[in-house]
């Protein structure tokens, strides 16, 4: 049977979490907006010079495939109308992405569509992970809303940390997508990899006011297109 | 004492120092304590008074949300985990 992950940036998150998952056999749907720059090169290292200019999306499918992967790149943000197109036939979504209130729609959409889901972030020197799945607390019981989240442009982030938060990433996506889902509802907080790689892991519970959670479907198993397959 | 866990994005405020032990009662009083020290940080993670909503704060592995609040009570030992909502992807 065939798995299959989106991936949503193609960036320095997006970048290990594509080659990992790709290398694993899934086939990956890899959807970024935009294109490779030079100032990128030293923390996105699935690029090289040759790339300046070209879509990130279709190069990272490219290179996923180069290595015997399979992968098709989508150069479209994420929207509510690019959701179905990236993510539809998706058994796991991965957030890579650099903006707050993408990663609240992936969320809100993986659970809307009862979706297992990992929303990964890297900033400075530490990251965080947060693992999805239907009926566990999703990402907007823990953080509310979108406000004012420090991103890359704001503080910058280590290029070695990105490759530590995205392999971390993929790793708990794998898990999700073979249907392991025993850390949904936890986030791992990478505090400060310069001086630890263990992460504090805090698991929550479902916020009871949580809108997302009050559009997810009654049934959580009914959804998962083929993990509840295997799980 | 108890300690507060700075996350890295607020590491300016306190000198790059990662844990400030305060001596505090409350989360609320720890909170006040850390800003006495460090001003201006609790205005990143307050506002009128309630912690903001991309903010998480944790007594040991518990989400205040689910204890006290801010007035949740704090032992001599209790570290405080400050685990805020980070966006950065490495530019995707």
């Amino acid at each position: 049977m065939t798995l299959r992950a989106a991936i949503v940036g193609a960036g320095g998150l997006g970048g290990p979490i594509a080659l990992s998952l790709g290398a694993a056999g899934i086939e990956l749907a890899i959807a970024d907006h935009d294109v490779v720059e030079l100032s990128n090169l030293h923390r996105q290292i699935q690029f090289t010079a040759d790339d300046i200019g070209r879509p990130k999306a279709a190069r990272l499918a490219d290179v996923v495939a180069s290595r015997g992967g399979t992968a098709h790149g989508v150069a479209a943000r994420w929207t509510e109308a690019s959701a179905d197109e990236i993510a539809g036939d998706a058994d796991v979504v991965i957030d890579a992405s650099d903006d707050p209130l993408t990663k609240f729609a992936v969320a809100d959409w993986a659970v809307r569509s009862a979706r297992c889901y990992v929303i990964a972030a890297a900033l400075r020197y530490g990251g965080n992970v947060m693992i999805g799945a239907p009926g566990a607390a999703c990402y907007r019981c823990l953080f509310e809303e979108p406000a004012e989240a420090p991103s890359c442009a704001d503080a910058g982030v280590l290029g070695p940390v990105v490759g530590a938060i995205g392999g971390a990433a993929a790793a708990f996506a794998l898990a999700l997508a073979h249907g392991d889902r025993a850390n949904a509802g936890a986030i791992l907080v990478f505090d400060d990899l310069r001086r630890s790689g263990d992460p504090r892991i805090v698991r929550f519970a479902p916020r009871a006011d949580c809108p997302a959670c009050a559009r997810a479907p009654a049934s959580p198993l009914a959804a998962p297109r083929r993990v509840a397959e295997t799980s | 004492m108890p300690s507060i866990r700075v996350p890295t994005a607020l590491r300016s405020f306190t000198g790059g120092a990662s844990d400030v032990e305060v001596a505090a009662s409350t989360v609320r009083d720890a909170l006040a304590e850390l800003d006495r020290r460090h001003p201006g940080i609790a205005a990143k993670l307050l506002d009128n008074g309630a912690v903001k909503p991309f903010i998480r704060i944790f007594v040991g592995p518990d989400d205040i949300g689910g204890l006290s609040g801010l007035e949740t009570k704090l032992a001599d030992r209790d570290e405080v985990a400050i685990v805020p909502a980070i966006a950065g992807g490495g530019d995707a």
